[in-house]
């Protein structure tokens, strides 16, 4: 047994193992049998038990008396154990003549009851003849444990997981929510902006007409994108190459003063066409107001200017004629640089009284003379860091002398800039109406020139 | 900056004494104020506007309340001591005609 070139010394080491063995095999068979780490029984071919070890008697509470050839081996199976014993278990040992491992449940003292795992073989006699059944028998508890355990973390992970799906669903369907509410949210917002506008465009209209041999030029500013103006404006034919102009300013803001704008409008304009005369225009329009809100207990009312245009003569003179009601004075830039207002006094805010009393001046426009009309947007517009700091009716007149004369356009023109300088400032609506006769003119027939 | 409304009966009825400014914001003060005051047949109601300091279409609407609410009691509606600037614009607006504007602030007796 020697090798070559083995140290001395190892044949030593290797009679002390063998002397262990020979310790070993002097163990008893018979002790070992009955003290196994397993169960061991044999049974009869029909299950009653003819052997069984003390390690499996005691696993079951049993005694061996009680058990040796009056128990069969499914009387130490739970009834869950029987049942798979029936119907797996022995037509497999049958057919195989061995079984190996297969879980089964046995009933221990009480009603407790142990996992085990059992393999057993058949054993043969010399004749082939099949004798008894031997049975081995593992205590499976820990793995059944650990089974259980891992069933539970599975199970709590699933859990987990469809917490977590749940919760995706959840957040995906508040998210959709928040999604359609936002679309719901634009959508009137888109909706409002545009009944809005469509209102917008009924209080003023959408471009001025052409009128024959006069300049014509506006300006229209809305304090806020949101809000629905205030101040409002027309010029329209009324017959016999007449043409009517109004502007004015409405008390109040917001959808309540654009509808009184819009009744305003539309009072004039049909007021004009029944009797174009200014002072008649504004009383009928006074009346209407005053019957509509006032007489109703809620007073509302406006301030305006309504004008007529009218040839005078065959040289493109235009004779004017303008009555207010409680509306700041028209400006006038003539063709010789002069300028100075066109005062209307004593007409009254329009609406508030059931009889208003309406003056009506007038004034002729050569080639080259503007006239302008305005709302205090403009006047009231702030220059300077106090409500006090007003631009104010003389600014006016000096800017409009500063720049006479000078063409319905370029009017315009220059107070647009200057209102855009005001930033800030101007924080009312604001509308301009320029009209005026052009300085240059063919000498034709001055209807039928633009 | 705010608004503030004093108020004192006499023998030809009460007197409303309003300083400070009478604005969108504050204009609605006078206008409830207006809405408690108990006025009777034939008498007339002072608005001392001497200590107004700012005045606008608010303000003009509130004056117009106060004008409304005393002909419907019957009562007559003096305004008192209205400050040039606002005298301007009342003018403008033509109702230096429709109020009775008395100069001076004085106790009407």
């Amino acid at each position: 047994m020697s090798r070559i070139g083995e140290e001395p010394g190892a044949s030593d080491d290797r009679a002390a193992t063998d002397a262990a063995f020979t310790a070993l095999l002097e163990d008893s068979a018979e002790d070992l049998y009955e003290r196994a780490p397993c169960g061991y029984l044999s049974t009869l071919m029909d299950g009653t038990i003819a052997r069984i070890n003390t390690t499996l008697l005691d696993w079951l509470g049993l005694d061996r008396s009680s058990v040796v050839g009056r128990m069969r081996f499914t009387d130490l199976l739970t009834v869950g154990g029987k049942l798979y014993h029936e119907t797996h278990f022995a037509p497999l040992l049958r057919m195989q003549g061995e079984v190996h491992g297969i879980a089964l449940e046995m009933k221990t003292g009480g009603a407790g009851r142990l996992p085990v795992l059992v393999s057993s073989v058949i054993r043969h006699g010399s004749g082939g003849e099949a004798l008894l059944i031997r049975t081995t028998v593992t205590d499976a508890s820990d793995r059944r444990a650990y089974e259980i355990e891992l069933l539970r973390r599975r199970e709590e992970a699933e859990r987990a997981r469809t917490e977590a799906e749940q919760a995706r669903v959840e957040a995906e369907r508040a998210r959709a929510q928040a999604e359609a509410a936002l679309r719901q949210a634009e959508t009137d917002r888109q909706r409002l902006a545009e009944a809005l506008t469509a209102l917008q465009r009924s209080l003023v209209p959408s471009s001025l007409p052409t009128v024959p041999g006069l300049e014509a030029a506006v300006y229209y500013h809305t304090a806020s994108p949101d809000r629905l103006g205030g101040d409002f404006y027309d010029l329209f034919p009324v017959g016999g190459g007449r043409w009517a102009f109004f502007l004015g300013d409405v008390c109040g803001k917001g959808p309540e003063a654009a509808s009184l704008t819009s009744l305003t409008r539309y009072t004039l304009r049909a007021a004009a066409l029944h009797d174009p005369e200014p002072a008649a225009a504004l009383a009928t329009l006074n009346a209407v107001l005053h019957e509509h809100y006032a007489a109703a207990g809620d007073p509302r009312y406006c301030t305006a200017v309504f004008g007529l245009l009218e040839p005078a003569g065959d040289d493109g003179r235009v004779e004017v004629r303008v009555a207010s009601g409680g509306h700041p004075p028209s400006l006038v830039l003539r063709a010789d640089g002069s300028t100075g207002f066109l005062p209307t006094p004593g007409g009254l805010l329009v609406g508030i009284l059931p009889e208003a009393p309406f003056t009506t001046a007038r004034t002729v426009l050569d080639p080259g003379d503007t006239l302008l009309l305005y709302t205090d947007g403009l006047t009231e517009a702030r220059t300077g860091p106090t409500r006090e700091s007003l631009f104010g009716d003389d600014a006016l007149l000096a800017f409009a002398a500063d720049r006479a004369p000078a063409g319905a356009h370029a009017v315009i023109d220059a107070l647009t800039a200057l209102l855009k300088g005001f930033g800030d400032g101007l924080d009312d609506d604001t509308a301009l109406l320029a009209l005026g006769v052009p300085a240059t003119r063919p000498s034709t027939d001055p209807s039928t020139n633009p | 900056m705010s608004l503030t409304i004093s108020h004192r009966d006499t023998s030809t009825g009460p007197v409303l004494h309003v300083a400070g400014d009478l604005d969108y914001e504050h204009a609605p003060d006078l206008r409830r104020h207006l809405d408690t005051l108990a006025l009777h047949e034939h008498q007339c109601l002072v608005v001392d506007l001497s200590g107004l300091e700012f005045c606008d279409s608010s303000g003009i609407t509130a004056l117009l309340a106060a004008r409304r609410h005393a002909h419907a009691s019957g009562a007559d509606i003096v305004l008192a001591a209205v400050p040039a600037n606002t005298l301007r614009v009342l003018a403008l607006v033509g109702l230096d005609q429709v109020f009775t504007i008395r100069a001076d602030g004085a106790d009407p007796g």
